[in-house]
């Protein structure tokens, strides 16, 4: 069947089976890797995307579900092909060591600062509470989400 | 997983129609975040998958004192809801318990009750706030008490072909709420849960009490006797001390692998008794 | 080999906190994991596992699968050329004595744990390759097991292999135990339990085989060690030249993709097919069979003089291998001669043996047997200090070791130790106690130090080698067969590469991990990557630079000691320069080699007799000290960690940032481990095959680490550097137990420590 989304601002229209997730959607059928398989249960955070700017485990939602509705993975954050400040904020910050929860961070990061621009180190380890990292031990994360929310890449 | 037929329902009539044809070869679709990994572990092999998602049952609606949320309400909207943070503001708090931001997004209070997960949050708040699940299916409509709702781990009274489209309940703005839990690690499911509303009166003492216990046991427990404890009386430490103790010893929680039933009693009352002692604190218009 | 300490000022990019290339590329998601690759006509491949610990294989029918539409192949054991994987030392070429260790790549007549693979599916779709692992018929007749050590050690008890349970046992003896203890004023007992966890990478074991178009199986895969295309080749019964392993960048290693994971069985079926294949394991299945950390019962009886000094340590260690022995012997070994910890010990006895059970296997892990020995002796030694009143930081002061003292297995410490600088300096980096915050709040600090070897025990001769080369417009290549499990360690080489031929970095591209054609550096374990292919780079950039300067003087005048390499150029002392490029083609013009291929021997030694000999087994050691601060709530036994901060002496901090990372990493690792990982295994059936249930830290759950980075400039790595990839997960743990006991005076002697297990240490559900 046919499956309907506005993929980082373009209309896909996409024949999938029905048992087939949005995860492998973008990694199977349109080979978009932005998004890692870690669990398969949602609780991992390595197969986050933003379904209508809210963060969802794509390995939990049927494609032949998405009514048109519109779905961000990394690549909808590039900026005139050059790096979003949070994602030059956690390369400046040693943020990234594995790479495989980083995409997750960042999309569920900026759904996060939508809604609250402000918040302290606290909050935003509640924030990324859900994502799991096992490599850096989230201090450098969280350094670099407070670098961009202070501003220090010149973010809008 | 295993390949399915799926169906896409506009109206409830014609997802009841469809219940009705295929009864326990079809599942509801709600959020998913359940309903999924089941799927993915091949635990279950329906032959549809009936996605309600298009269904018009995401209102909350206060009338006449009563609050009342369709079953399709995400959970990150109990958060968020200003009708809700006036009218019934413990839902809020038990929702932003519940697992992770990405759960929080697509669940739905109607799968949360569907699944009864016996250590999940919602059933306990229904169960304690005495609420009625609106329950349809092709032979008509029908409401269930919250408290009489849950039969056991993972089960329900709703039949093979019936679907929650709703919950109703007090509004109960004038009660202090509380949510205590303690999980094995953030944003964990909860080992122990405790969901406590109280009322005063006007010389301070206890008006209403309602209280219900998560992880407990094979489903939402009821605190009747914390309640009876506790009603007429001033809300002091030893009286909460003393109905959390009731609640302890009417409790006989299971063990399992990684916590082990003595544990989970000895939590529930300290749980009770914090939960307590925070809403009395909140209907006292301090918090 | 070591260097002349250089200065900091003296070098221009060791020592910087460097932006890692591969961390430009992971924000993007632009790095191709291992399953992040499909090739036109490529299968999906599934395991059909053994749900029963203990089992006889009476009947295995295949017909039924094979006959599936969509499938293109089913093998059991019957299909394996050679049906026997060595799942010893890796990466070594010699076999070393009791350390041998084998097991079959498919079962034969026996299953021994829960997980172990059976048989094997490659069709056309994941799902149809489900279907027909589903369609397989087993029938198996369950036969006793045994699931503790203690039990498999019993007489009586039935034989997990076709001899005696006992896999491995080291002892070391030295000095009069007994009378050491008589005589001391204090004497500690104690017996701690630590459990069974999982190296939980959030990538799961992936990976994607073909062949190529030179006849050669090539396998794609997230590992650890490409030389295992030896072990492939093995199996498939083909030539070593014929197997091609290339490493991408994992998603996480932890020692957990040290061993064979997908690659035997990716190399079989697309064998047998002749068409592409790839495998992806389920978390659930990782979670289930993949060999995991050794738990160990550790007894201690402790004695110390009036002073605090240790007189004497007898020590007794029990680990369970699980079903199969892979590098079981060696973790041992490790646990051995690390069990009285980074102190003098002027009598000490060991006596440490690891079983073989039903339960699921065990392997190497980060830490390798070092780990658990911490959450013991530091433990005892916290013990020790409060029986005589003393404070945490002089106790560890006072038996440190210093240089020239000799461990227990008799090895003599030959560099500065600075156990007791980081012990002061991670204390203070607590910064001012907490305040309790509520009467039933109880705050308290512990204190745990440890030591970790790094690079591998030196009988086993390691080396490692690199290429280092020149393009004609001044750019470099540097090839190493090293796998970046996301450490940093592809950069680092970028880095001391672009230190000694004063290259821009980004003018520096690398290639690692190709068993085909990058040069082969070893394993990325045993936190020996950068000591090795470090000093291979390091070796390989200083004979390269040699030769060019040689012709640079010729074309400058001079002497080639007179010239430096620096921004892409060569300069002279009076500041002349030549452009890279000119060098180059004069060089080409010459006959002068632009690139150089070099091979860093680790110094060796001949193995030791543990038990009557003495001498050294590890290179160096990496030593530290983490301090935690903790609130334990009185009424319920849960513990948050308020503050923590580790420190470690690292000899030279190639990449400072970096490092921080490692050691951020390793602590909440070790966080994990102290209070809420366990694999739970009862009966030979693993309970935990979910992240919903097998728990990791949430950035929820831990506070920011302060990462102390000491300097001593005594490493063997390049420039004095010491590994780091191991060492902060000792301490946490430890020093979790020792903060709650000075919260609350409950000692916590069993990992982990739950909520429940300090509860009823605090008498709460008595």
């Amino acid at each position: 069947m046919i499956a309907r989304l506005v993929l980082n601002g373009r209309p896909r229209e996409v024949e999938v089976r029905t048992n087939q997730t949005l995860l492998e959607l973008l990694r199977d059928t349109l080979g978009i890797f932005d998004v890692k398989e870690g669990c398969d249960e949602g609780v991992c955070g390595v197969c986050t995307v933003l379904l209508d700017g809210r963060p969802v485990s794509s390995c939990l939602v049927l494609a032949a579900a998405l009514r048109g509705r519109a779905v961000v993975t990394l690549r909808g954050l590039e900026r005139n092909g050059g790096l979003h400040p949070l994602q030059e904020a956690f390369v400046r910050h040693g943020a990234v060591q594995c790479g495989f929860c980083t995409p997750g961070m960042l999309l569920t990061t900026l759904a996060f600062l939508e809604r609250e621009p402000r918040p302290d180190r606290e909050a935003i380890r509640a924030a990324l509470e859900g994502n799991l990292c096992r490599c850096t031990g989230y201090t450098k994360i969280v350094d670099a989400v407070e670098a961009y929310v202070r501003g220090e890449l010149g973010h809008d | 997983m295993h390949p399915f037929e799926y169906a896409a329902p506009e109206t409830l009539d014609q997802a009841l129609g469809l219940l009705g044809e295929h009864g326990d070869e079809a599942k509801v679709l709600a959020g998913g975040q359940s309903l999924i990994p089941i799927l993915h572990y091949r635990l279950a092999r329906p032959r549809v998958v009936i996605d309600i998602n298009g269904l018009l049952l995401g209102d909350i609606v206060v009338e006449n004192g009563r609050l009342g949320v369709g079953a399709l309400v995400r959970y990150h909207q109990l958060e968020e809801s200003d009708v809700i943070a006036r009218r019934c503001p413990v839902l809020g708090e038990a929702a932003r318990l519940i697992g992770n931001v990405r759960v929080r997004t697509l669940g739905t209070v109607g799968g949360s009750l569907a699944h009864a997960d016996p250590a999940a949050e919602l059933p306990a708040v229904m169960t304690a706030l005495d609420a009625r699940l609106a329950v349809a299916s092709p032979s008509g409509r029908r409401t269930v008490a919250a408290r009489e709702f849950f039969t056991g781990p993972l089960t329900t009274m709703l039949t093979a072909d019936e679907i929650v489209t709703g919950v109703e309940m007090d509004a109960v703005s004038s009660y202090g709420w509380a949510v205590e839990e303690l999980s094995r690690r953030a944003g964990d499911f909860a080992v122990v849960a405790v969901v406590a509303l109280v009322s005063l009166d006007r010389r301070g003492r206890v008006d209403d009490a309602r209280v219900a216990f998560g992880g407990v046991a094979d489903r939402p427990v009821w605190a009747r006797a914390v309640e009876d404890a506790l009603r007429g009386r001033e809300p002091t430490a030893d009286a909460l001390a003393h109905a959390a103790q009731t609640a302890r010893d009417a409790l006989e929680p299971p063990s399992d692998a990684f916590v082990s039933g003595a544990y989970r009693c000895h939590v529930a009352g300290v749980l009770c008794r914090r939960a307590l002692a925070r809403a009395v604190a909140r209907a006292l218009g301090r918090t | 080999m070591t260097d002349a300490v250089a200065t900091r000022d003296a070098l221009r990019v060791v020592g910087q906190p460097v932006v890692r290339h591969d961390a430009r590329d992971k924000v993007v998601a632009a790095t191709a994991y291992a399953a992040d690759w499909a090739l036109p006509g490529m299968l999906h491949a599934a395991v059909l596992r053994s749900p029963y610990p203990s089992a006889r294989i009476v009947r295995l029918e295949t017909k039924r699968a094979t006959a599936m539409a969509g499938v293109a192949v089913v093998l059991t054991a019957k299909d394996v050329p050679r049906n026997t994987l060595a799942t010893d030392v890796p990466g070594q070429t010699t076999a070393v004595g009791p350390l041998r260790a084998t097991l079959h790549v498919l079962a034969e007549d026996r299953v021994r744990h829960q997980g172990e693979p059976v048989a094997l599916v490659a069709a056309e779709t994941l799902e149809l390759a489900r279907d027909a692992v589903e369609a397989i018929e087993v029938e198996y007749e369950v036969t006793p097991g045994v699931f503790t050590p203690e039990a498999a050690l019993a007489p009586g008890a039935p034989p997990v292999h076709g001899t005696g349970n006992l896999l491995a046992q080291w002892r070391i003896a030295r000095g009069d135990v007994a009378k050491a203890l008589a005589g001391a004023n204090v004497v500690v007992e104690g017996e701690y339990t630590t459990q069974l966890v999982d190296a939980a990478y959030l990538e799961p074991e992936s990976g994607v085989a073909w062949i190529d178009s030179d006849g050669v199986i090539t396998i794609r895969l997230s590992t650890q060690v490409i030389e295992h295309f030896r072990d492939v080749a093995e199996v498939l019964q083909v030539p070593q030249n014929r197997v091609r392993v290339i490493g991408t960048y994992l998603g996480g290693g932890f020692g957990g993709k040290e061993d064979v994971t997908v690659e035997a069985y990716l190399g079989l079926l697309t064998l047998k097919t002749g068409r592409p294949v790839k495998m992806v394991w389920t978390r659930q299945e990782s979670l289930l069979s993949r060999a995991k950390r050794h738990p160990y019962r550790l007894r201690y009886r402790t004695g110390a003089n009036a002073h605090g000094e240790i007189v004497a340590q007898q020590i007794e260690l029990l680990a369970d291998a699980g079903a199969y022995a892979y590098l079981s012997a060696l973790v041992l070994l490790y646990s051995t001669v690390t069990a009285a910890g980074p102190y003098r010990v002027p009598a000490v006895e060991v006596d440490a043996r690891v079983a073989y059970t039903n339960n699921t296997p065990t392997s190497a892990m980060r830490g390798f047997g070092a780990m658990q020995t911490v959450f013991a002796y530091e433990s005892q030694l916290d013990r020790v200090a409060r029986a005589l009143g003393m404070d945490p930081v002089a106790v560890r002061r006072v038996n440190a070791l210093r240089r020239g003292d000799t461990l227990p297995v008799g090895q003599v410490i030959e560099t500065h130790v600075a156990i007791p600088e980081l012990c002061e300096r991670a204390w203070a980096a607590l910064g001012p106690p907490t305040a309790s915050r509520a009467p039933h709040i109880k705050v308290g600090r512990g204190l745990a130090c440890n030591f970790q070897p790094y690079g591998r025990i030196v009988w086993l001769h390691d080396w490692a080698s690199a290429w280092v080369g020149f393009e004609m417009d001044g750019s470099l290549v540097v090839r190493c067969g090293c796998p970046d499990v996301g450490g940093g360690q592809a950069s680092s080489l970028c880095q001391i590469a672009a230190e000694v031929l004063g290259v821009t970095l980004t003018r520096i591209s690398v290639h690692v991990s190709d068993s085909a054609l990058t040069p082969l550096a070893g394993t990325t374990t045993a936190s020996r990557q950068l000591y090795m292919s470090g000093n291979a780079v390091l070796k390989t950039a200083r004979e390269l630079r040699a030769g060019l300067l040689r012709v640079a003087a010729a074309m400058l005048g001079g002497d080639a000691d007179d010239l430096d390499m620096d921004e892409d150029r060569v300069v002279t002392r009076d500041g002349r320069t030549l452009a890279i490029a000119g060098l180059l083609a004069e060089c080409a013009r010459v006959g002068v080699p632009r690139s150089h291929l070099g091979v860093y021997h680790a110094p060796a030694g001949e193995p030791v007799d543990l038990a009557t000999g003495s001498g050294k087994v590890f290179p160096d050691y990496t030593f530290g000290a983490h301090a935690a601060e903790v609130e334990v709530d009185t009424e319920t036994g849960v513990v948050r960690v308020l503050g923590y901060a580790a420190a470690h002496d690292v000899g030279r901090a190639i990449n400072p940032q970096s490092v921080e990372g490692q050691i951020q990493g390793g602590a909440v690792q070790g966080l994990g481990y102290g209070l809420m990982e366990e694999v739970v295994v009862e009966n030979g059936i693993n309970l935990t095959t979910s992240f919903a249930t097998y728990l990791i830290p949430t950035a929820a759950d831990v506070p920011d680490v302060r990462a102390v980075v000491v300097e001593s400039g005594e490493g063997l790595g390049p420039f004095n550097a010491r590994g780091i990839g191991e060492p902060p997960i000792g301490p946490p743990a430890a020093a979790i137990a020792n903060a709650i006991e000075d919260a609350t005076g409950a000692r916590i002697t069993r990992l982990p420590i739950t909520a429940e297990r300090v509860a009823r240490a605090l008498g709460l559900l008595d």
